[in-house]
């Protein structure tokens, strides 16, 4: 254990081990957030939450057009 | 349960946890290695902590707010070096609680200020900065010259700094360590105990606002400027001592 | 009408998001003229009038701590506790809590600015609250966090809206920065001085990490919240792509972090951390410039309403200079663009195109459209909003380009040789020569000033039509009910 953390320690490792952890991370959120048809629809199904209010202050969002 | 990010979307709990996760990275990469990594603070000798009067000056450079305007970090360029001398080292501000880098030079660097000008000169350009500088922008300072310095919590003050690690003495055995360190003349000024003595002391000695009949703020606050930069003997070192830390 | 607001009034605590959405506007015209007043001290210095209190050094924490925290911060607490609601469909925590924010906050304000301006300061920029203030703080944001935690619970469904997000995150980040950057010890117990924990390079790193993050999510990601919700309600549109907005949540709460450095470019902060800042800043570009394309891109294929809706203006104006702000930040983050551009006006405008263009601009439109909401009524004069929009542009646009002269013009000279090797110019020609440049941009704090009076004029007649109105309906409905029992 303590090698494994000694060798992390050292710059020269832990520099490029983070960027590819970085990087794996953020492709990962890419990949789970543009593929997939069903979630596409699930994720773009939530911005019509801001709109879920609608009925009742309909007439106001009306009257300033 | 399955992890996924669907999980975040719905449990405030969790989202919260992986916000805190990812805004707490760049800071402790950036942080947490300044205080140790070695050479991050150059080794240097000279750099001391400020007397009582000077720190009760700094006190009056920062209540005017005066980093607002004035940097105190000379960059390595040509024309900074020519402009205002050598570039600031860490080692240099090390004591400086908070430090007075500045973000913006509406007026000159100060980070070697010191020595510069005469104190006669400080007196009349804090006073009223246009009369010795016509297209100066600089505020007048007329207060600083008739009120008279409040010392009282000195000491108090110094007490606060010593807990955040600025070597003044309480005890014999911290004096004894700044007799080393400072030379005794020097270690008697980092006295707590002996706080008031020698800020009157200074002061008296100084003469900086021209006036030795009253204390004022003037005294303490050109102190201060007058100290600043002075600490290291740049003479000492050859140009390539200080690139090896950068 | 009357009965679906009785509902929204129920359903919905307006009360306490009308108390901030008023207190946003009134800070906002007094830190705004504060700022206009030092911006005037800088061109002609004998406005100083060599008082204390008003001098620019003490005067100029005064204007920044009322604009960011002041304008700024009560217009966050207004939004996200109206959004919060709107889009959980649940009223917000607590009742007294919610108070206690406002009034904590408000008072946190006031011994601040009173404080600065008797010399009571940390001399740390942005972060000038002295320690007994500083706790008020952390006890306000505490509440401020569990009521928001609170009400985010009590949703009507599974899914967080990515509003919240921003807002959450805002909350998290500020809690953070606050509490690590004043970390102090103070003089005694009855003293209001205090000295920072840390010292020298350290203490300028934490400060500038505190610092530019103030500006990432207190002036960024909190109105990215916002803009999120405001933004599709003005338009009447979804927002264009939900899933962007998700990674551009994740890539700014993650890169934003790692900049504040940036600012000790040449410093004696050590390579490696500046230059680690100076990539994170320039990757910062995609994940801001996808916000400004979701927020714009919202109004896709309805473009005309740019033309008959000035509260569309703003937002879409301040989403631009978002933009702009957003290209230039990354472009000055650079070492050699630094070297020139650093402790000159140059950073002051730029601040400004963000702070003016883009975080007041949003603020604005979202108060426009929130406000008539609030009390039920339609805004006075769609006229006078107009009549803000354009000044408040013309303010931005001398603003900046005077700033730029100031700014590179005087990085230029102060780097000049003459054909000795000598210094062409002397620091204080450079001074003179940006007498006219600092006048032309405290005319434009004028129009900016002038723009804000006009809406607070807009808005306190909106708020008294309203209450006539309700006067109106409650007088039909007490005569209905005599007739009735008659």
């Amino acid at each position: 254990m303590n090698e494994i953390l000694a060798w992390l320690g050292r710059p020269e490792h832990s520099k490029p081990l983070a960027l590819v952890l970085f990087f794996v991370i953020f492709v990962g959120i890419l990949v789970y957030v543009f593929t997939g048809k069903s979630r596409a629809r699930r994720l773009e199904s939530y911005k019509y939450i801001p709109f879920a209010d609608d009925e009742q202050d309909e007439k106001e969002t009306d009257n300033d057009r | 349960m399955k992890f996924s990010h669907e999980s975040i979307e719905i449990n405030a709990g969790l989202l919260i946890v992986l916000t805190l996760v990812a805004i707490s990275i760049g800071g402790l990469v950036e942080i947490v290695p300044l205080f140790y990594i070695p050479g991050t603070v150059e080794k240097v000798d000279g750099v001391r902590s400020y007397t009582p009067l000077e720190q009760a000056g700094r006190d009056i450079y920062t209540r005017e707010g005066c980093y607002l305007c004035h940097s105190q970090m000379i960059r390595p360029f040509r024309d900074e070096k020519l402009r205002f001398g050598h570039y600031s080292l860490a080692a240099e501000s090390q004591y400086d609680h908070p430090f007075q880098w500045g973000s913006k030079r509406t007026g000159p660097d100060l980070a070697r200020v010191g020595g510069k000008y005469s104190n006669a000169w400080h007196v009349q350009h804090l006073k009223a900065p246009r009369s010795v500088v016509p297209e100066s922008i600089m505020p007048n300072y007329p207060w600083l010259l008739e009120n008279s310095l409040n010392y009282s919590d000195i000491a108090d003050r110094m007490r606060a700094l010593k807990k955040v690690g600025v070597p003044y003495s309480e005890t014999a055995e911290e004096y004894q360590a700044n007799v080393k360190k400072f030379g005794q003349e020097l270690a008697d000024r980092f006295n707590i105990n002996l706080a008031d003595e020698s800020l009157l002391a200074q002061a008296e000695s100084g003469n900086f606002d021209g006036d030795r009949s009253r204390l004022t703020e003037m005294d303490a606050l050109i102190a201060y400027l007058q100290v600043l930069g002075t600490m290291v003997d740049f003479s000492q070192y050859d140009e390539g001592y200080f690139a090896e830390f950068r | 009408m009357a009965h679906a607001s009785r509902i929204a009034a129920e359903q919905y605590n307006y009360d306490i998001v009308k108390k901030f959405a008023i207190m946003a506007l009134v800070w906002g015209v007094f830190g705004m003229s504060v700022g206009t007043w030092i911006a005037s001290e800088l061109a002609f210095p004998i406005l100083n009038f060599d008082i204390p209190q008003i001098t620019f050094g003490r005067f100029r924490p005064v204007h920044t701590t009322s604009v960011i925290f002041g304008f700024g911060g009560n217009a966050l607490f207004a939004t996200s506790y109206y959004v919060v609601q709107r889009t959980c469909q649940a009223r917000l925590y607590g009742d007294l809590l919610p108070k206690f924010t406002f009034w904590g906050w408000q008072l946190a304000l006031l011994i601040g600015v009173v404080g600065y301006m008797n010399g009571i300061t940390q001399a740390r920029e942005y972060a000038e609250f002295e320690w007994p203030v500083d706790l008020l703080i952390a006890v306000v944001w505490v509440a401020y966090a569990f009521i928001f935690v609170q009400t985010l619970r009590r949703r009507s469904q599974p899914h967080i809206y990515v509003a919240n997000w921003f807002y959450m995150a805002f909350i998290l980040a500020t809690a953070l920065l606050h509490i690590f950057n004043n970390l102090a010890v103070p003089v005694n117990l009855f003293s209001m001085k205090s000295y920072s924990l840390f010292s020298g390079v350290q203490d300028a790193m934490t400060q500038w990490w505190y610092g530019h993050n103030a500006v990432g999510f207190f002036l960024t990601a909190a109105f990215l919240g916002m803009m999120y919700y405001f933004v599709p309600k003005q338009a009447g549109r979804p927002i264009y792509s939900y899933r962007l907005s998700i990674v551009h949540f994740w890539a700014l709460s993650f890169m934003y972090m790692w900049v504040g450095a940036h600012h000790l470019h040449w410093t004696a902060l050590p390579d490696w951390t500046s230059s680690l800042a100076a990539t994170f800043s320039i990757m910062l570009l995609m994940p801001s410039w996808g916000g400004m394309i979701n927020g714009i891109m919202t109004l896709s294929g309805a473009w005309d309403k740019l033309r008959s809706d000035p509260i569309m203006l703003f937002l879409i104006a301040s989403l631009s200079f978002y933009g702009m702000s957003t290209f230039e930040g990354p472009l000055m983050s650079l070492k050699s663009v630094n070297a020139l551009s650093h402790y000159t006006d140059w950073t002051v405008g730029h601040v400004h195109s963000g702070a003016l263009g883009w975080v007041a601009m949003v603020s604005f439109g979202s108060l426009y459209h929130m406000i008539p909401r609030l009390y039920d009524t339609r805004l006075w004069s769609q006229r006078l909003v107009y009549v803000h929009f354009w000044l408040a542009t013309i303010g931005i646009v001398l603003y900046i380009t005077s700033m730029w002269v100031s700014g590179i013009g005087q990085g230029l000279m102060l780097r000049a040789f003459d054909d000795f090797g000598n210094l062409a110019y002397t620091f204080i020609e450079t001074v003179t020569f940006m007498h006219w440049p600092l006048a032309a941009r405290a005319l434009g704090g004028v129009f900016f000033v002038s723009g804000i009076l006009v809406m607070v004029f807009n808005i306190a007649m909106t708020i008294r039509t309203a209450h006539q109105e309700q006067a109106a309906i409650d007088a039909k409905i007490a005569a209905k009910l005599a007739r009735a029992n008659a």
